[in-house]
Formats: structure tokens, C-alpha cells, sequence
């Protein structure tokens, strides 16, 4: 354990005695979040434009919903070019198109897509979570009914939806408490936004850490260490230490910009901080398994930056792991990112404490662990085989 | 029970074999140094000699072969038998961010230097490898020749039982080499066991007890300077500065008693001679009967560079 500190300390001294990169691993990090931030935090209300030009029952409760929603600006349009020209623009962050005879196609008993137009770097992909949300509702809604008139047990649907209303005033009341968290809910769906970015970035800068290996490994110093009584596993334990310490301070400082500056609320904090650290010691095991596999810095520093955007994308970093299809969440589980995420979800939205996340924490720290192994193994071979 | 009144040799390698794709960089290269005993292995660029140190430091895979420090055997995954050896590698391997102290502790701190014993130590040991004035200067500051000494401070730190020493030398101002030699010198007197490689034969000639003269791979030839030297015989080497007819001169020495060779050269004739101070007058007044004037006599004794070319057919040095 005192090597594992020693070789730890030494990596932290050496990092912070170079200036440039104290700039990569601090500043501009920190510079990024805030930037992104400012777009994603709660600092700018999100603008929504909604294409409508019916006047069916189904479409204007749509329209109404949304209206109603103040987490978001809502403008009503007519034109579907106007839409898609202020999307591009970046004046609207989610276009909504219903189609037309939304209503006829309904009552037809015919399902009615509804199109959403969206920048790919804005944000939103969080508002369609939203609507979709709501959208959804309505759907439920409108089954149910054409089950009743399927069946039936009403003579139309009108008649039908008037029956599932009534119906569902017992459950109306798990409704309306459903209601009370659904502000939570939508205000949830932009705090996940900095934690998304939290998750991303710590990830990617974590990998950074991948080129001092390399660079310790060309100047020697690594089989130096391998000849003294060292074993590879506490070599690594002792670099991946010691980034881990760097990540850490920077995932926390990240987190710490974002509840002072954009008013993120985190949930239970322990459990947070829990989620920052075990994520932090994967991003360092996965930094260390590549700085032990590659040996040219520059080309660890390109495959780290693509792994680092690529797991980031899949993980649902960029786009919310709601709106992924649930095959594709099932697949961004293999990445610790959907993890860590998942657990953020549960402590924001839902105000969960340290048993509601701990299968997230157990894999993590799995994830930590068995990338730490490999990569002291991958270690030792980089320089006796 | 096995026999305590015979010391166990602090290393025996034995039959260490070691390929790279085709190339066969060590081919069965084997031996052993006593406590206190200064082991050369002298050899060519591309001989074995660093390949052959990395098994047995324990930071290369051997295909086969086997390695014991103080009777514990040594391979890639050993730990604690490596506490027996102190490594000073041929390229530097050094941190330049840090300081010479700041470097000499961390290496320290990996031998399992007690903290209380290690300050102490490392300013010991700054003070042998002549930086004890630079202790606290970043290394990346300092000349080539420091740098070394420093590269070979870390392997004195915790007074291993064996030193293993590659090339310390190369790249080194006079001054910096002859306090390296010197303090390798004052180790071996102190009972340090040390494996030092090389390819200078004057380094080999002045430092160690016994010597490996290693050639693609293979140890060829093993021994004191003296058994290795008597390999080519009790010959001389003497180079008589002349002019005249040299190979009429040549032919007369050949017929000499004593005399393998004479070879007339551009203002001189080099004769290879069993004992030369003997010969010497003999040798003159036959060449002086052939017709030339004879200058100036060099006589050379037998070194290992003459063994090297004896055995390999090939200088030491390219
Ligand atoms: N990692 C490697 N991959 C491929 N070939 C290698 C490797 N290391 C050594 N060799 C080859 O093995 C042979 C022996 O190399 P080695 O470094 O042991 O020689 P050396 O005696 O230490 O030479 P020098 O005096 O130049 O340091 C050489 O032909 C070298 O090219
Ligand atoms: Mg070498």
C-alpha cells in the first residue's frame, strides 16, 4: 500500500509541476462545462415550436398540454418550412410537427406519427423527452378507449374515452400524484443534462492519464519500477491512483459549478459523491488499460478521445437514454456510462438514497476493477514479453 | 541437508535462451558470481549482453534456461527476490521533472527503504555518485554525465546484494567514467557482487575478476583476465617502425624460432612472437640482414581484445 501511494504522490507531483497539462486536465474542462452549461443549464428556457394545424380534440389536448408545460417556451406555428428554418437557426431547440387530420387518422383507428425536429448538439433531444412524455399519455389513453370500442363496450370512441375518464377516477388520484412529481420530472430531465456532461467529460479527461503511462513506459522508468520489488498490479494500483485523485477533483468540481451556477440539484449527496468517485476509478482503470497497451502517445490520445465520445454517445451522454429504442438501451449498458447515468437518474428524479443505486455502484466498481487487472497484466507484457 | 559450508553464489543463470522472431539474441548463455566478485560480460553492440541482464533481472520472458539471486529463483512475476538486485539500466531511466533527491526517494520507497533510514540513504548515496551539490536541481538540468551517475544511485540505494551494471559508461566524459570505475571498484572491494557489461576491454581489464566474452548470443570464452589472455598463447604483439625492403624483412623474421607471423606493413612490420623481450635482439639483426632500417620497436602484450579477435575473428569495436 505505501508503494501504491508513493508511485500515486509521484504521478499527482510530475502532473502538477507541467502547466500545460494542468490546462488540459483542469481549465479546459471546466471552460467546456461552463460553456455547455450556460446552453443546457436552467439558465435559458429551452424554446419548443409546435406545428398545428388542425383543430381536432386529440390535437388541441396535445397543444394544450404542452402550452401548459413552463419548463419550456412554446410558440404555435403553421408553416412546416418556418419550423424547420428555426431549428436550424437554433431559434427553436425542438420542433414539434403533428400531422395533418391528426384526428381523422385517429378516429380512422390509425396510429398518427408525430415528427420532431431537432439540432443534433442541442438540447433538444431533453425537451422530446418531455413531450414524448406527454404524448405518450394521451396514447395510453386513446388504446384504452379503442380497446373498449374493439370489444364493444362503447359504441365509439368519443363514448369510449368518456368511459376510460370516468373509469379512471380511482386512478385518476395515482394520477394526479403522478402530476405532482411530473414537474419534478421535466425539471429532472435538464439536471440530467449536467450530469450526462459530468459523465462525458470526466471520462474523457480521465483518459488522459493513458498518456503518462505511456510516457513513463518510454522513459524506462516503468521497467525500472518492474525491477524493484514491485509487482505490475500495484505499479498500475499506483498510476491509476493517482489520476483517479486528478478526476475526481475535477468530477467534483464539475458537479460543484453546476449546483452553484446552474442550481443542478445532485439528490443525496454521499450516494452522488459515491457515483463521482467509483466513475472516476473507471475512467482511470480504462486510461491505464489503454497506457498499457499502446505505445505511441498520440495514438492513445486519438483512440482515447474517440472511445471516450463514442461510449459517451452510446452510454447516453449526448442523447438520453429514454429516448433510446430498448434494444439500444440494453446495448448502452455495456458501457459504464448508462450505469453511472442510471444512477444519477435514480438520486435526481427520483430522490433515491444509497440502496436504491447500489447495483449501479456494484457494477462500476466491478467495471473499475476488472479494467485495473487487465490493464496491470497488459502492463507487465508491454515490457517482458 | 544441504551442504552450508559451500556459500551459495549470489547469481547462477544457467542455459538462458532468448529469441526475437528469427533472431536468436541469447543462446544458452550461463554463469555464476561469487559474493564480492566483479563478473564482466564483454561483448559487440547486438552480442546479448543487455537481452541477457533482462532475464535475469527479471524483466524479460527467457524461452528457457533458469535464474537464481542468493539461491531464490528469479522470473517475471517474482517479487521479492528482486529486493537481492539492483538494476542500473543501460538507457536512463530517470524522471526529469524531479529532483535527483526527488527521484532517489520514490526508487527508494519501491526497494522498502524504511522512511525513518531512506532521507538518510539517499543523501548517502548522492554523496558517493558525486550529486550531493545538485541534490535538489530537476534532473532534466542536468549534463549527460550526471544524469548517469544519478541512473546508477538508484541502483546502489538499498545495497543490493547484486549489482547489475549495463554499459554505465557510454556517453560519458573522461572525468565522469573514471568515478564511475572507481566507485564500481570500491562496491566489488566491499563485497557487493557486480555484473557489469561492456564492450570497452579496458573497463573489463580494470574492474573485473573474472569476464564472459559473449558473441552472438553465446558466451565463448569465461575467465580471469590471465586464463582468457593465455587462450592466445604466451604471445606478443611487436611492431617494429622500419624501412628498406620490409618483406624481404618479413620472410627473415618469419624464419625465426618463436615467430608465428611477421606482416610487412606501410612503414612497419607487425610480428607475432612468443615471448618478444627474448627474442628481440635476434629478431632486429635478421632484419636488419634482409635490407631494412629499423626505427622503432613497440611491444605489446596480449589483451583481451587480442583473445576477442583470437576467438571471434572480429574486433571488438566497429
Ligand atoms: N525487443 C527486441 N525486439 C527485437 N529484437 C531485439 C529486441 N531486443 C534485442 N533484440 C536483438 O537481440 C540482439 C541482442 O541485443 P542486445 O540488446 O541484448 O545486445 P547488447 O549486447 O546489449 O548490445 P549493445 O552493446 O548495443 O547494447 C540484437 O540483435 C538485437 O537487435
Ligand atoms: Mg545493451
Amino acid at each position: 500500500m505505501r508503494k501504491v501511494f508513493a508511485i500515486g504522490k509521484t504521478s499527482v507531483v510530475r502532473l502538477m509541476r507541467d502547466r500545460l497539462n494542468l490546462f488540459f486536465v483542469f481549465v479546459l474542462p471546466t471552460m467546456l462545462i461552463v460553456v455547455i452549461g450556460v446552453v443546457f443549464g436552467s439558465g435559458i428556457t429551452p424554446r419548443l415550436g409546435i406545428l398545428s394545424v388542425g383543430d381536432g380534440e386529440f390535437e388541441m389536448e396535445i397543444v394544450e398540454e404542452l402550452m401548459a408545460v413552463d419548463v419550456f417556451e412554446t410558440t404555435l406555428l403553421t408553416d412546416r418550412g418556418e419550423v424547420v428554418q428555426a431549428v436550424e437557426r437554433g431559434e427553436l431547440e425542438l420542433g414539434v410537427v403533428i400531422p395533418e387530420a391528426f384526428d381523422g387518422t385517429i378516429a380512422a383507428g390509425v396510429a398518427a406519427e408525430i415528427e420532431y425536429l431537432a439540432r443534433p448538439s442541442g438540447s433538444g433531444f431533453e425537451v422530446q423527452a418531455i413531450v414524448q412524455g406527454i404524448i405518450d399519455d394521451q396514447a395510453a389513453r386513446i388504446r384504452a378507449g379503442r380497446f373498449l370500442v374493439e370489444e364493444g363496450l362503447a359504441p365509439d370512441l368519443a363514448a369510449a374515452l368518456a368511459v376510460v375518464d370516468a373509469a379512471s377516477v380511482g386512478v385518476a388520484e395515482v394520477e394526479v400524484e403522478l402530476d405532482s412529481t411530473s414537474p419534478m420530472a421535466t425539471v429532472g430531465a435538464f439536471d440530467l443534462g449536467a450530469a450526462q456532461n459530468l459523465v462525458l467529460f470526466m471520462f474523457v479527461t480521465s483518459l488522459a492519464a493513458s498518456a503518462a503511462l505511456i510516457l513513463s513506459r518510454k522513459l524506462g522508468v516503468s521497467k525500472r519500477m518492474l525491477s524493484t520489488p514491485t509487482s505490475a498490479t500495484t505499479v498500475v494500483a499506483g498510476e491509476t491512483l493517482g489520476r483517479f485523485l486528478v478526476a475526481l477533483t475535477q468530477g467534483l468540481f464539475i458537479a460543484v459549478v453546476a449546483a452553484l451556477a446552474f442550481g443542478v440539484d445532485w439528490g443525496y449527496l454521499p450516494a452522488a459523491l459515491a457515483v463521482i468517485v467509483a466513475f472516476a476509478a473507471v475512467g482511470t482503470g480504462a486510461a491505464m488499460l489503454i497506457g498499457s497497451t499502446f505505445s505511441n502517445d498520440e495514438q492513445a490520445g486519438g483512440i482515447g478521445t474517440f472511445l471516450g465520445l463514442g461510449l459517451g454517445a452510446l452510454g447516453g451522454c449526448m442523447v438520453p437514454l429514454e429516448i433510446f429504442s430498448p434494444t439500444m438501451r440494453q446495448v448502452a449498458h455495456v458501457t459504464p456510462h448508462a450505469w453511472a447515468l442510471d444512477a444519477f437518474s435514480e438520486l435526481i428524479r427520483e430522490d433515491a438514497g444509497f440502496g436504491d443505486i447500489l447495483n449501479e455502484l456494484a457494477v462500476l466498481v466491478g467495471f473499475a476493477t476488472v479494467l485495473i487487472l487487465l490493464a496491470a497484466w497488459r502492463f507487465r507484457r508491454s515490457i517482458t514479453a | 541437508m544441504g551442504d552450508n559450508s559451500q556459500p551459495v553464489p549470489v547469481l547462477v543463470c544457467a542455459d538462458l535462451r532468448r529469441t526475437f522472431g528469427d533472431r536468436v539474441a541469447v543462446d544458452g548463455v550461463g554463469f555464476h558470481i561469487e559474493r564480492g566478485e566483479t563478473y564482466g560480460l564483454l561483448g559487440p553492440n547486438g552480442a546479448g549482453k543487455t537481452t541477457s541482464i533482462s532475464i535475469i533481472a527479471g524483466l524479460l520472458e527467457r524461452d528457457a534456461g533458469s535464474v537464481s539471486v542468493s539461491g531464490q529463483p528469479v522470473t517475471t512475476t517474482t517479487v521479492e527476490a528482486k529486493r537481492a538486485v539492483g538494476l542500473v539500466p543501460q538507457e536512463l531511466a530517470i524522471y526529469p521533472d524531479l529532483t535527483a533527491a526527488e527521484n532517489l526517494m520514490f526508487f527508494g520507497k519501491l526497494y522498502g527503504i524504511g522512511s525513518n533510514a531512506l532521507a538518510q540513504r539517499v543523501d548517502e548515496v548522492l554523496e558517493i555518485v558525486g550529486l550531493i551539490d545538485r541534490r535538489d536541481d530537476r534532473t532534466d538540468e542536468y549534463s549527460g554525465g550526471m544524469k548517469r551517475r544519478l541512473n546508477i544511485g538508484i541502483g546502489l540505494l538499498h545495497s543490493p546484494e547484486l549489482l547489475i551494471l549495463d554499459e554505465p559508461t557510454v556517453g560519458v566524459d573522461p572525468q565522469s567514467r573514471n568515478a564511475i570505475l572507481t566507485s564500481v571498484e570500491r562496491l566489488g572491494a566491499d563485497g557487493m557482487a557486480v555484473l557489469y557489461t561492456t564492450h570497452y576491454m579496458e573497463e573489463a581489464e580494470r574492474l573485473c575478476d573474472r569476464v564472459g566474452i559473449i558473441d552472438e548470443g553465446r558466451i565463448v570464452a569465461e575467465g580471469t583476465r590471465r586464463e582468457l589472455v593465455a587462450l592466445v598463447g604466451e604471445r606478443d604483439r611487436v611492431e617494429l617502425a622500419a624501412s628498406g625492403d620490409l618483406a624481404a624483412a618479413a620472410t627473415a623474421l618469419r624464419g625465426l624460432a618463436g615467430v608465428d607471423d611477421a606482416t610487412p606493413g606501410d612503414g612497419s612490420i607487425q610480428v607475432v612472437v612468443e615471448s618478444a623481450s627474448a627474442r628481440l635482439a635476434e629478431m632486429l639483426a635478421a632484419a636488419v640482414a634482409a635490407g631494412a632500417t629499423v626505427t622503432g620497436v613497440d611491444i605489446y602484450e596480449p589483451d583481451l581484445e587480442a583473445v576477442f579477435l583470437h576467438l571471434t575473428g572480429k574486433a571488438l569495436r566497429d
